[in-house]
C-alpha cells in the first residue's frame, strides 16, 4: 500500500463547487447575445468601444493591485472583465475611445478599488463609469448612431423623442425594439438578446427572478397609473439591460428575496419617474445607483425571518 | 404527500453508494472504551485493572441522571483505565480490554450465533404489551443506550416524560440526510420488523400514543421494508420526507412532520414531540428482546475508496478505527461521521464510539483560497434556521460576541449549509462556531 497523507479540515468537508468567478463567467456568457447584437448593429466602432473598455478595466485593476496595493492581482476573478463589458454595453458606439478609457478608470479605480475591491463597493462600478461620462460629456454620451448605417449618421432614441413630445408612442414598431434596430447604447437595443441572457442566468441559477421582474413591475405600475404606453417603456432605453445585468449585481443588491423585491420595485418606480419628470430621457442608471445606496439599509431591515414558531402557533 | 421543512436547506451530492448489506467486522483483540461517549457526565468504572470481564458485562455505570453506562464489547482482561487518544486527537479516559485468542474465538462464535438468530428472527408483537413503561426504561438505562444518530443523548432521559409534558408524538428519525452515510438505511432495510418493535417499546416507555417513522424519499427500499411490518394494532406510520439537507435536524424534522416550529433554545417536547433515531429504536429492541446491551453498532465505511470497500459493518464499540478495512487515497481526509457534520480523524488508533455512524474517506482536494464576500446571499438562502451566516461569521472574525448573540448565533446547529453554498469558499462555519462558543453567557 502506498503511503497516504492524512488531511484534516473543519466541517463541512463538501462544497457546492460553484465559485464566484464561475458566476462572473456565466454572466459574461449571458451577455454574448447582447454583445453580438451590438456588433451587428453598430459594426466596427462597437468593437473598438468594447475592447477599449475591457482592456482599460482589466489594466486599471491589475495596475492598482500590482503597484498600489502590492497584493496578488485579482483580475482573474472575472469581475473586472465583466465591468468592462457592461460599461461598453452602456455607451454609444461612437464615443471617443479616450472617453471610454476614462470611464473604465473611473469605474474600476474609484467605484471599485477605492472602496476595497470586489465585494466592498457600494455602487455598481460600470454604472458609476457611465454616469461619470454622462455628466462630463453630455453631448458625446447622447449622440446615438443609427443602427446598420455607415459611420457618422446619428439619430435620437425613442425615449429622447418622447421626452421632446415629438413621438407618438403608438407608432413605435415593437418589432424594432425586440430585435434592436433602434438607436441607443450598444447593449440595450435588442430586447430579445437581453431576455435570452436572462433565461440563461435563471437556468444556471446565477440570479433569481426577483429583481428583474420587480423592476418591470415597478415601472409598469407607474406607467399604468399615469396612463403611459407600457410595452414601449419596458422595451426601450436601458431598462432590460439594467434590470437583468446591472441591478442584479450581487455586491450592490440586497441579500434576501424580500429585500430584492423592495429594491427592484423601487428601481422600477424611480426609473419611470425620472423618464417622465426628470431632466434626462433615461432613468435606469440613476435609479440603480440610488437604490445601491439604500442596499445596506434594506439588508438591515429586510432580514430573513428566524426559525421560530409561527404567529398562529404562538396564539394557539 | 412528501413533507419537508420550510427554511433554507441544500442538496449536496448524496453519494450513497455503499453496499447496504451489513457485514460483521471481526471483533478486536483489544478494545478501548472511553468513559465519555455520550452527552452528560462520564461513566464511572466498576471494574479494576487485571479484572476479567465477559462480553456484555457492565464495566462502567452512570452516576448521575444524564449519563450512560458502558459494557464490555469483548471478553478479556482489563488492561488499564487510562487516557487514550480519541479521534479528534484529544485524550480521554478509557477502559482498555484485551482478549486472549481463546476468548476471542469464543466471543466470535457467540456473536455469529447471535446475529444468525436475529436474521430470520421471530416476531414477538406482545413484547411491548407485556412490559411496563418503568421496566422498559430501566432496561434501556441498564443497556447504556444513547441516541445513535450522532448526538448521543442518553435514551432513557428522552423517554422519561412527565405527565405535564404531554408528549403526543414519537418521531423516529430515519432521514439520514448526511451524504455518503448509509448505516440507518442498512438497518431499516435489514431489520424493519425489529425497528418497528423497538418503536412500539419506545411508545410504551414514553407513554406516547402515536409514532411516525420519517424516511427521506431516496430510500425506497427502507420505506417499503418498514411499511410491510407496520402492525395495525399500534398507531405507527411511515412518513416519506423530501431528500433535503438537513432534513434529519431535530427542529427541521419536527416541523416537517407536525408543521410546528420548536422555539429557540427549546426541546421537541415543547411542541409535544420526542425525536429518536431508528438505530436507537433497534438498540432498544435488542436490549429488551435479546438482552444484548449497546456493544455494537452499524458503521458505514465509504467515500473515495475502492468500490468493494464501500460497505456497512456491524462493529464492536471500542474497535480502533484502523481495524476498518479501506485503502485511503493519496491525500485522505478520514472523516468520522458524514462529510457535512463529521470531524476529520486525527488519530486512527482511536476507537469507534457509540456515536460513530461512519467513516467517510474523501480524496482531499486542496481547499480553495477564500475570496471576498460578494454578498450574493447564498448562505442566507441556505440557512435552515433563518440566520444570516455572512453576518455571524463577520461577528466571529471581529470578536463581536454581543452582536453575534443578538443575531441568534445560539440557534446555529452547525449543519454547514452556509459554508457548503458559499461561492467565495469563505470559512463561514468556522467563524460562526467561534462566535457561538464565545458568545455563550
Amino acid at each position: 500500500m502506498t503511503q497516504s497523507t492524512i488531511i484534516f479540515s473543519p466541517s463541512p468537508h463538501m462544497h457546492t463547487g460553484r465559485t464566484t468567478p464561475m458566476a462572473m463567467y456565466h454572466v459574461l456568457i449571458a451577455l454574448l447575445p447582447a454583445v453580438a447584437c451590438a456588433l451587428y448593429f453598430f459594426g466596427l466602432p462597437a468593437l473598438g468601444v468594447l475592447v477599449t473598455s475591457v482592456a482599460a478595466c482589466v489594466a486599471t485593476e491589475w495596475a492598482i493591485t500590482r503597484f498600489m496595493l502590492r497584493r496578488p492581482t485579482t483580475v482573474f476573478d472575472g469581475s473586472a472583465l465583466l465591468t468592462g463589458v457592461l460599461l461598453a454595453l452602456n455607451l454609444p458606439s461612437n464615443l471617443p475611445l479616450w472617453m471610454v478609457a476614462a470611464g473604465a478608470v473611473m469605474a474600476i479605480g474609484i467605484a471599485k478599488m477605492a472602496f476595497g475591491g470586489l465585494g466592498c463597493n457600494i455602487f455598481n462600478p460600470a454604472l458609476v463609469g457611465r454616469v461619470f461620462l454622462l455628466i462630463s460629456f453630455p453631448v458625446a454620451m447622447t449622440t446615438w448612431p443609427v443602427p446598420l448605417q455607415p459611420d457618422g449618421i446619428t439619430g435620437p432614441t425613442i425615449l429622447g423623442l418622447e421626452k421632446l413630445d415629438s413621438l407618438d408612442p403608438g407608432q413605435v414598431e415593437i418589432s424594432h425594439l425586440l430585435t434592436g434596430d433602434i438607436g441607443g447604447s450598444m447593449g440595450e437595443v435588442s430586447a430579445i438578446a437581453l431576455i435570452i441572457g436572462f433565461i440563461y442566468l435563471l437556468a444556471t441559477k446565477v440570479i433569481k427572478w426577483h429583481i428583474p421582474v420587480c423592476v418591470v413591475i415597478g415601472l409598469v405600475f407607474v406607467d399604468l397609473c399615469a396612463g403611459w404606453p407600457v410595452l414601449v417603456d419596458i422595451l426601450s432605453g436601458g431598462l432590460l439591460l439594467g434590470a437583468i445585468f446591472m441591478a442584479t449585481d450581487y455586491v450592490t443588491s440586497p441579500m434576501t428575496t424580500k429585500g430584492m423585491m423592495v429594491y427592484g420595485l423601487a428601481i422600477g418606480v424611480i426609473t419611470a419617474v425620472i423618464r417622465r419628470w426628470g431632466a434626462y430621457p433615461e432613468g435606469m442608471s440613476f435609479a440603480i445607483l440610488i437604490m445601491n445606496g439604500f442596499t445596506p439599509l434594506i439588508n438591515r431591515y429586510m432580514r430573513p425571518s428566524r426559525f421560530s414558531p409561527r404567529r398562529k402557533e404562538v396564539a394557539a | 404527500m412528501i413533507k419537508t421543512f420550510s427554511k433554507g436547506g441544500i442538496h449536496p451530492a448524496p453519494n450513497k453508494y455503499a453496499d447496504r448489506k451489513i457485514k460483521l467486522l471481526p471483533l478486536p483483540t483489544t478494545a478501548y472504551l472511553p468513559l465519555s461517549q455520550h452527552i452528560g457526565a462520564p461513566a464511572e468504572p466498576v471494574v479494576e485493572r487485571g479484572e476479567h470481564v465477559g462480553r456484555g458485562q457492565l464495566i462502567a455505570v452512570n452516576t448521575t441522571y444524564i449519563s450512560a453506562g458502558l459494557h464490555a464489547p469483548i471478553s478479556g482482561t482489563v488492561k488499564g483505565i487510562e487516557p487514550v487518544a480519541l479521534a479528534n486527537g484529544k485524550p480521554g479516559m478509557a477502559i482498555i480490554i484485551s482478549a486472549t485468542d481463546e476468548e476471542h474465538r469464543a466471543d466470535t462464535a457467540a456473536r455469529e450465533a447471535y446475529w444468525r438468530a436475529i436474521e430470520p428472527g421471530h416476531t414477538d408483537r406482545q413484547l411491548s404489551e407485556s412490559l411496563s413503561a418503568d421496566v422498559i426504561r430501566k432496561a434501556i438505562l441498564d443497556a447504556g443506550i444513547v441516541g445513535l444518530g450522532g448526538a448521543t443523548f442518553p435514551a432513557h432521559v428522552k423517554l422519561s416524560t412527565k405527565e405535564s409534558d404531554k408528549p403526543e408524538l414519537l418521531i423516529i428519525n430515519g432521514c439520514e440526510c448526511e451524504p455518503y452515510l448509509m448505516c440507518d438505511d442498512a438497518l431499516m432495510s435489514h431489520y424493519p420488523a425489529r425497528i418497528v418493535e423497538g418503536v412500539e417499546l419506545m411508545m410504551k416507555a414514553a407513554g406516547v400514543g402515536r409514532a411516525v417513522i420519517a424516511v427521506e424519499d431516496n430510500k425506497p427500499g427502507a420505506i417499503a421494508a418498514l411499511k410491510s411490518h407496520i402492525d395495525p394494532a399500534h398507531d405507527i406510520s411511515i412518513q416519506v420526507v423530501k431528500t433535503k439537507y438537513p432534513q434529519g435536524g431535530e427542529k427541521q424534522l419536527v416541523e416537517a412532520i407536525t408543521g410546528r416550529r420548536i422555539p429557540s433554545g427549546k426541546l421537541p417536547l415543547s411542541v409535544g414531540a420526542i425525536v429518536n433515531n431508528v438505530a436507537t429504536a433497534f438498540a432498544i429492541w435488542q436490549c429488551i428482546a435479546s438482552g444484548q446491551p449497546l456493544i455494537e453498532r452499524v458503521v458505514t465505511v465509504t467515500g473515495d475508496i475502492p468500490e468493494s470497500e464501500r460497505r456497512n459493518y456491524m462493529v464492536a464499540i471500542g474497535t480502533p478505527l484502523s481495524n476498518l478495512p479501506f485503502t485511503p487515497p493519496q491525500r485522505a481526509n478520514i472523516i468520522v461521521g458524514g462529510p457535512m457534520m463529521g470531524h476529520s480523524a486525527i488519530c486512527l488508533d482511536a476507537p469507534i464510539t457509540k456515536g460513530t455512524s461512519g467513516l467517510t474517506i474523501l480524496d482531499a482536494a486542496p481547499r480553495r483560497q477564500p475570496m471576498a464576500c460578494v454578498r450574493c446571499g447564498a448562505c442566507v438562502e441556505a440557512c435552515p434556521m433563518g440566520l444570516e451566516p455572512y453576518l455571524l461569521s463577520t461577528y466571529g472574525r471581529l470578536h463581536m460576541w454581543d452582536e453575534a448573540r443578538s443575531a441568534g448565533v445560539a440557534d446555529c446547529m452547525e449543519c454547514g449549509s452556509c459554508s457548503w453554498s458559499c461561492p467565495s469558499s469563505r470559512p463561514l462555519l468556522e467563524y460562526i462556531k467561534i462566535a457561538k462558543q464565545r458568545s455563550r453567557k
